[in-house]
């Protein structure tokens, strides 16, 4: 087996925040490994440090030590519009709320990130129309948010996150606010992202049904890890009992 | 009487204009709407160019479509402060005009020194002339008397039964021939306007109860060109005349309200009354009110009023020489510290007004907004394209309806042919095309001003606090 380096690279990573005089240390000493194409869940209680990781791995905000390498960019050290633009490229961001804007159409929504890049009109339009048909949307093109459920609405969240083909895609409880039907559509539908695609996708969840359809749990309490449960070992596992 | 009509003026100007431009705003608020929709789809067609800066701005409009009510509370903010703005503007750049001394066309007034209104004896025009003879040529008249034009004011009514404003009428009472070159105002008349005049300057030469009577006027009056009719004046005691109308002043033209009469008619009648009454008539010796010279030089005009300054030129009653603009000048005296409170309170606190009630409205906008300026953040918008779409919101208002209260300003008053003062030897007042563009500039720039803060505010949201649970 030939070792690809993985996608994403946390090393003795430490966050804090200082709230006042008050310092809250919310991630210590965390290093952790994603590989390429990998479905990861992170878990934990809440107050843990899953979406402040999940956003330093984002390139959302900067660390207070440690370093990040995500594909082969060291993000830890870039500038905020350094990392705007390199966002743009390499992560596509799915909200627990999903987001969207209001005043612009589905198709408009799924455009937005494309407008950062340099490419004609009829190169979006293809790269629009290719996403919202993975996500089963191509019928509402102009339909505007407020006009669509909440699994049809994050549905054109995910077509937004995948839009500009990202090397990864960071999912902050894609689930959350869904009834079970949609949210198994979506969890479907990052699986198909990282079968199909090869997609790196890390999601944040609580719900552990959600996180039985990722490849790898992580559990994080109090700003560390503290359990690394491999699913497919399990399936394995459990296959031969 | 001057004062008069001009303080009325000014004063209903400033009520009158605040609430005419709340409803014009009003007025004008649909169109404002269809505007900005009539962009939005020009840009959606437009986009098919393929620049995606033209979708930048379409996410500017649709912003601008989330909350119809604050953007109408910011569009008429600046609709109705440009327009108060654009219209000091234009009456102090105005005033400022008129004020102004002329080089080229340098002339200077006499009138009676110590009293309003000036009543000097007819004979004066003599004096005048015999002192200028005594002066340097080179600061005589280039073209001798025919630079000399005397004023007399002769009032009247048609009914002295019942005298009304509609049938009164008030007559510049003067040598015709000196109208066409002694008159100010007369570049506004076209060539074929300036030939009619002549033709009716050489009737009224040729026959002096020949009068000329502007278009405005003559409506009122309920006359024509052709009729005759009896006046019975009202500043010259039982004085009556009888005049034929040969015709009027071009429509919209500042004469429009005025009346020349031929000043031997009104000799005439005086001596007529002492013949009649046996003892000369209490105005005979009061019947000029002022005179009109054209000097060659600002130094020939020093020259003259030191002379006529002197004791025993002119000294029952006394005169003053002032140039044109001095005199108005001096005539608008009384309304400068209006001006200057209009010029230094007035429009900047206009401007504060609008910046904060701008300001207000986009920063209620942004903190609405966090999350989506967060999500732009997200997608990879730099923290300067978010500011520049906060700014470009405001300055779309901004030059919109700034461009909007400017031209129907300008347009309004144009195309009446100016708002037109009550007094002959004002031009009448317009508000200037570059109006326009300083309407745009002031909307631009005061939006600009109100949108600088919530920009910048917008510009520093910061992501990870927007969507991490802050305990
Ligand atoms: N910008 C910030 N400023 C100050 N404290 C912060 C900030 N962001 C997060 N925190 C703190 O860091 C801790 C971890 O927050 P985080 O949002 O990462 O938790 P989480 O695991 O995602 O929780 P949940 O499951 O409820 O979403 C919390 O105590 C939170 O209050
Ligand atoms: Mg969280």
């Amino acid at each position: 087996m030939t070792s690809k380096p993985p996608c994403v690279q946390v090393r003795n990573l430490y966050k804090s925040f200082t709230r006042g005089s008050e310092r809250i240390d919310v991630l210590q000493n965390l290093t952790l490994e994603v590989p390429e194409g990998e479905f990861l869940a992170l878990m934990g209680p809440s107050g843990s440090g899953k979406t402040t990781l999940l956003n330093l791995i984002a390139g959302l905000d900067q660390p207070t030590e440690g370093s990040i390498i995500v594909g082969d960019q060291e993000i830890s050290q870039m500038s905020e519009s350094e990392l705007a633009r390199w966002r743009t490229r390499h992560v596509g961001f799915v909200f627990q709320f999903y987001y969207l804007l209001p005043v612009l159409t589905a198709y408009e929504n799924v455009e937005l990130p494309l407008l950062l890049l340099p490419m004609t009109k009829e190169q979006r339009r293809k790269q629009v129309l290719t996403a919202l048909d993975l996500v089963g949307l191509s019928n509402r093109l102009s339909h505007r948010p407020g006009q669509l459920s909440g699994g049809q609405q994050q549905r054109v969240g995910i077509a937004r996150a995948i839009v500009t083909d990202p090397t990864l895609i960071v999912a902050d409880e894609p689930t959350g606010d869904l009834d079970s039907k949609s949210a198994d559509e979506i969890l479907k539908l990052l699986e198909t992202l990282r079968a199909q695609l090869n997609k790196t996708i890390i999601m944040v969840t609580h719900d552990p049904k959600a996180a039985e359809r990722a490849q790898r749990v992580l559990h994080l309490e109090k700003g560390r890890l503290v359990l690394d449960t491999d699913n497919r070992l399990a399936a394995v596992s459990s296959s031969w009992s | 009487m001057f004062l008069i009509d001009l303080s009325i003026l000014f004063g209903i100007s400033i009520s009158t204009l605040t609430i005419l431009c709340i409803v014009l705003g009003i007025v004008l608020m649909p169109p404002f709407y269809l505007i900005l929709l009539a962009l939005e789809k020009t840009l959606l067609v437009a986009q098919w160019a393929g620049f995606s800066v033209i979708r930048f701005i379409l996410l500017v409009f649709r912003s601008l479509q989330r909350n119809l009510l604050r953007t109408a509370l910011s569009y008429m903010a600046i609709y109705v402060l440009v327009s108060v703005v654009v219209m000091i503007w234009s009456v102090l750049s105005f005033l400022d005009g008129i004020t102004t001394e002329k080089q080229e066309d340098f002339k200077v007034l006499i009138t009676e020194k110590f009293q309003i209104p000036s009543q000097m004896p007819p004979s004066y025009e003599q004096r005048l002339l015999s002192i200028i003879d005594e002066l340097p040529p080179e600061y005589r008249m280039k073209n001798g008397e025919m630079d000399v034009m005397t004023w007399a004011f002769v009032g009247g009514t048609l009914d002295p039964t019942k005298q009304t404003f509609e049938n009164s009428i008030f007559f510049f009472c003067m040598q015709p021939k000196k109208f066409p070159t002694m008159m100010s105002g007369l570049e506004e008349f076209t060539p074929e306007e300036m030939a009619e005049l002549n033709r009716l300057i050489d009737l009224m030469e040729k026959d002096k109860k020949k009068v000329v009577i502007g278009t405005g006027r003559l409506e009122k009056l309920q006359k024509k060109v052709g009729d005759r009719f009896k006046m019975v004046s009202l500043n010259y005691k039982d004085l009556e005349f009888e005049f034929e109308i040969v015709g009027t002043f071009p429509k919209g033209s500042r004469y429009d309200e005025s009346a020349v009469m031929h000043r031997d008619y009104l000799y005439d009648t005086l001596r007529d009354y002492e013949k009649r009454t046996g003892m000369p008539h209490p105005m005979a010796n009061k019947c000029l009110n002022l005179i009109w010279v054209r000097l060659p030089s600002k130094e020939a005009y020093s020259a003259l009023a030191a002379k006529a300054n002197e004791s025993g030129s002119f000294s029952t009653p006394a005169v003053k020489v002032e140039t044109e603009s001095s005199g108005v000048g001096s005539f608008l005296d009384a309304y400068r510290d209006l001006i200057n409170g209009m010029r230094y309170m007035v429009v900047p606190a206009i401007l504060a007004t609008m910046a904060l009630v701008i300001a207000n409205a986009i920063s209620i906008t942004v903190r609405e907004r966090r999350t989506e300026m967060a999500v732009l953040k997200v997608l990879g918008f730099t923290p300067g394209m978010i500011m520049m779409l906060v700014l470009g919101e405001a300055l779309l208002i901004g030059v919109l309806a700034g461009g909007m209260a400017s031209s129907v300003m300008c347009v309004l008053t144009q195309a009446q042919g100016g708002v037109k003062f009550p007094i002959a030897f004002f031009p009448a007042f317009k508000v200037p095309y570059e109006a326009i563009s300083w309407g745009i500039a002031i909307g631009a720039a005061t939006a600009l001003a109100g949108s600088l803060l919530p920009a910048l505010s917008a510009r520093r949201v910061k992501v990870s606090e927007v969507f991490s649970r802050v305990a």
